[in-house]
């Protein structure tokens, strides 16, 4: 029994039975991730001592009888755009290169409680601004399926480690898809809950009202585990709600009576081959298990929707990260004669060029006289959104379209960044609308790829497409991405 | 024809909000004289991944301010981010009410320098965070000549309130009437301790003048005045200033200047004119803020009552002079104490005096606030009853207080102490006293003999001198007698 490639259920089980030690597992894990990291990059930090070392704690803790919770003995990996207080958070930057946070994240002590062992921290796009994780300033993560592509991004470290079999969950954050669209580029779950659902705080912002930390996992159990730890009110969070975590279930038949909405008008001609017939297969598949299809029309979401993002969330990331400015943490030129030097030269060489980009088109679109063309609009736009996706579900329980257009492309192979941008269209909306999304794994292309699917729900369905995802994805889920790793 | 000029003065006071802890995290507000940077957090300091979460309290105080300023208060408001660079702004953007303020369109009632009620118009209140303070490293502690500066964060996140009036003030006099009457609101509001000494209320001044010619000077805002006294000062010479320059027929130059209170001056302050765009925009951090009716009106049922309308108050109730009830309302503490002593039954008028004279003096003279008076309320208006009913004179009242200031005798082992009980002296005591001050007094006792004291005035004079020679243990009634005894039979 390979110990690394066990889900988190078996995990839990395995301890609690003293059928194998966490340490083991942890072990095992640590093992897999030095045969594959380098071909992989997955991860900037790998907590191997400090891991260690809590497995032997919960080792004592299972000897002893006791109950670490759900999550006990779980190897997790955390994206490093979520502050923890004992390994470094760099958010993938140069301006934050060797920063270890003063405090755990609420995530992160949620995991803690829930007995949890901290792997390391994933690679992503700096700060989460990219869809391929080739923005990272410590070099990009390749796809464990086939290395010579990205395994999406921003979150790609987080699932490109999950796939490779590195722990079986991790987390990642989703502002316009970041953990949507590289679940699907690396064959996986990966969900962006409802916004308010899980606790921001700890997560370094990027774009404040577009933000949301979720998980990564193999299999649906894991994710329902994994939900169900992170998910839940958070008093240091104002714009978490307050309300009950949801109850995650999975029924036999989750999809029968259910009315699926479609949008098959609005992506025909925006998807490759290869996602065009999954789309199809799946809408089949949602039919013949009692689902009724309904095309449902969302067009300001899809033609405005990009837009939008890239005006909102710039703006909020040209004031969020204006507070690196070397004077507290993080990079600082030292030899600055003033404060304005010292402002102007750390910010210069910490920041990587997509960050600029964003930070100028932010600092841009919220100066005097543009703010109400760009900034005021856009939120008016998303307005718009948000009530184009409550009418639709006033009609249908949840709506399936593709993840992404095309699966996993190539490293490189995106010569601009408005090409990239574009490759966002499908989840960029559902952020906007402050909605959850969840991207599963609906088969392989010829070339072995993963293609991955999305379900959106109404606010607070969490559960709901989760367990229709489970459903849906159950073939093929589990899998260890093994394809191209030398 | 000489020029003729109105000064116009629009003021933007911070206010400091004295809440336990900092307006977005649980931080201790009790910065002063506190080890640099050893009341922060994640939060107050900026790091990565921390949110803001509101206070409650600096809503409730936000609230009170602006009712107490009759202002609108708005229903709907939320934060803002104002977006700037500078070291004491630990996340490069501050979180206030830009936007929509918390309170808005209200006024403040002042003394005009006509002596009639004059309303200054309040533009809006809302509310923000503090920013921490530079510490600079040369010998002055200047930013001039240091090498390097430090940053101390314990005030950053500490509650503020803006206020910004109208330019409705028109004099540098009147200024500081306004300064004063808001410092004495937010006083009477337990909302700030008002005190401009120690930062805690800090005013910025715009201050431009309108020419009889027709001319407008250029605003200038001042800056850095930390006193009453200094606010009044750099208005008066900022006044003249400029005065001097539109009569010579120059521009004022629209800037920031500084006042130097050791020299009486302003300059132009070192910063550069900044041409900040601030890039507002809503903090997505913080949910709008929905105040419903039941709190607006459970806050507006527990205002305390305010200075107005307390001093009107003590006008219909207890016919005081202006002047009393001026002193008498400074504080809210000092009203309550008053009135205090009024409930225990000591007459208004004499009450006022005694406060006003006696305890306010013992106060100054031991530095100590009202609330630490030395003789409690209740003690006081027994004293005053009894000079009322005639048991002890004013002057042994006065000898009793005394005694009861150290706070250690009761009021009837103080009055034992002096030994003052009217009619202690009397009889032979009286009569011996009586003779001593006549003998004294030959001449007076010669007019009244002689019947020249037409209106009894060398006769009370007399009465005076034997009331005092007994410390005023002799009842006056009998001191008359044994006086008009005393010269009838010598």
């Amino acid at each position: 029994m390979e110990l690394s490639s066990l889900t988190a259920v078996e995990i839990v089980q395995g301890i609690q039975s003293r059928v194998f030690t966490c340490k083991d597992v942890v072990k095992a894990c640590l093992k897999t991730i030095y045969e594959k990291e380098s071909s992989l990059h997955a991860m900037l930090f790998v907590a191997d001592e400090g891991a260690l070392k809590r497995a032997d704690e919960i080792d004592a803790a299972a000897q002893a009888g006791q109950d670490l919770g759900p999550l006990m003995g779980v190897p997790v990996i955390v994206k490093d755009n979520i502050c923890t207080k004992d390994m470094p958070t760099t958010c993938a930057s140069r301006i934050l290169e060797n920063w270890t946070p003063p405090y755990d994240a609420t995530v992160v002590k949620s995991l803690l409680n829930a007995g949890a062992v901290i792997l390391g921290k994933a690679n992503c796009d700096e700060f989460a601004m990219g869809g391929s994780t080739e923005n990272s300033a410590f070099g990009p993560t390749m796809n464990p399926w086939d290395v010579s592509r990205v395994p999406g991004g921003s979150s790609g470290g987080s699932a490109a480690a999950v796939a490779a079999g590195y722990a079986p969950i991790s987390l990642g954050s989703d502002t316009g898809g970041s953990i949507r669209q590289p679940a699907s580029f690396c064959g996986i779950y990966g969900m962006k809950p409802t916004y308010g659902q899980v606790s921001r705080y700890g997560l370094v912002a990027f774009a404040s009202s577009l933000d949301q930390i979720g998980p990564f996992a193999r299999t649906a159990e894991d994710m329902k585990l994994a939900l169900s730890v992170i998910c839940g009110f958070d008093c240091h969070d104002s714009t978490s709600e307050k309300r009950p975590a949801p109850q995650f279930t999975f029924n036999d038949a989750p999809l029968a009576g259910k009315k699926i909405g479609i949008l098959s008008r609005l992506v025909a001609g925006k998807l490759s081959a290869d996602l065009q017939s999954c789309m199809d297969v799946q809408i089949e598949k949602c039919r013949q298990n009692g689902a009724e299809i309904v095309e449902v029309a969302l067009p300001k979401a899809l033609e405005y929707g990009l837009a939008c993002y890239y005006i909102l969330a710039p703006a909020e990331a040209s004031s969020n990260l204006a507070r690196y400015d070397g004077v507290r943490y993080g990079m600082a030129y030292k030899d600055a004669h003033s404060l304005l030097e010292l402002y102007v030269k750390t910010r210069a060489a910490g920041f990587g060029p997509e960050v600029k980009r964003r930070i100028l088109t932010g600092t841009y679109v919220l100066s005097s006289g543009f703010y109400d063309a760009y900034y005021l609009t856009a939120q008016k736009v998303r307005k718009v959104i948000k009530q184009e996706f409550a009418s639709a579900f006033e009609q249908v329980d949840a709506i399936l379209l593709p993840t992404s257009p095309t699966p996993a492309f190539k490293i490189g192979a995106m010569s601009s960044p408005l090409e990239m941008y574009m490759a966002d269209v499908f989840t960029i909306p559902i952020n906007l609308a402050g909605l959850p999304g969840i991207s599963y794994n609906a088969g392989f292309n010829d070339e072995g790829l993963p293609l991955g699917m999305q379900l959106i729900g109404p606010r607070w369905s969490d559960a709901e497409i989760l367990d229709m995802a489970a459903y849906l994805g159950k073939e093929t889920e589990g899998r260890i991405a093994e394809g191209g790793i030398r | 024809m000489a020029l003729e000029f109105t000064t116009v003065i629009g003021l933007e006071i911070h206010i400091q909000l004295n809440t336990k802890t900092k307006i977005f995290c649980n931080c201790s507000t009790d910065y002063i004289g506190a080890t640099p940077n050893s009341h922060v957090c994640p939060v107050c300091t900026g790091q990565p991944g921390a949110l803001p979460v509101l206070n409650k309290k600096v809503v409730e105080f936000g609230v009170r301010g602006g009712m107490a300023l009759h202002c609108k208060i708005n229903k709907l408001t939320r934060f803002d981010r104002k977006n700037y660079f500078y070291a004491d702004l630990p996340k490069a953007y501050q979180i206030t009410e830009y936007y929509v303020p918390i309170a808005e369109h209200g006024y403040l009632t002042i003394t005009g320098d006509d002596g009639q009620p004059h309303r200054i118009g309040i533009t809006r209140l809302h509310l923000e965070e503090d920013a921490g303070k530079l510490v600079h490293g040369a010998a002055d502690g200047r930013i001039v000549g240091s090498v390097q500066s430090f940053v101390d964060y314990n005030r950053g996140g500490v509650p503020l309130a803006e206020v910004v009036s109208e330019p409705d003030i028109k004099s540098p006099r009147e200024a500081k009437e306004y300064v004063s009457a808001m410092r004495q609101l937010v006083r009477y509001l337990g909302i700030s301790d008002g005190d401009m000494e120690k930062g805690s209320m800090r005013v910025d001044a715009n201050i431009s003048q309108k020419v009889s010619d027709g001319r407008w000077g250029n605003r200038v805002e001042v800056k850095n005045m930390n006193s009453l006294k200094a606010l009044e000062r750099a208005l008066e010479y900022e006044t003249l200033r400029q005065r001097d320059l539109l009569t010579r027929g120059e521009t004022i130059v629209q800037e920031t200047r500084n006042w130097d209170d050791a020299d009486g001056i302003t300059t132009p302050s070192r910063s550069k004119e900044e041409s900040n765009d601030y890039r507002y925009f809503p903090e997505p951090d913080l949910p709008p803020l929905l105040l419903d009716d039941e709190y607006i009106e459970h806050i507006r049922a527990t205002m305390p009552e305010l200075p107005d309308a307390k001093r009107e108050r003590f006008q219909k109730e207890y016919g005081l002079s202006q002047e009393d009830i001026l002193v008498l309302t400074e504080t809210p503490e000092t009203a309550a104490y008053y009135e205090s002593v009024v409930k225990a039954g000591g007459n208004p008028v004499r009450s006022s005096n005694w406060v006003r004279t006696d305890v306010m003096r013992v106060l100054r003279e031991q530095g100590k606030e009202i609330a630490e008076a030395p003789v409690a309320p209740e003690v006081l208006a027994k004293l005053i009853q009894l000079v009322d009913d005639k048991k002890i004179s004013t002057t042994a009242a006065k000898d009793v207080f005394e005694k009861l200031v150290p706070g250690e005798l009761t009021l009837e082992q103080a009055i034992q102490e002096c030994g003052v009980q009217i009619g202690a002296v009397a009889g032979d005591k009286l009569n011996e006293i009586i003779k001593k001050i006549a003998a004294d007094n030959g001449d007076v006792v010669e007019i009244i003999k002689s019947g020249q004291d037409k209106k009894d005035k060398k006769m009370k004079f007399l009465m005076g001198l034997v009331m005092k020679e007994s410390r005023g243990q002799a009842k006056p009634d009998e001191v008359l007698k044994a006086l008009n005894e005393f010269l009838s039979k010598n």
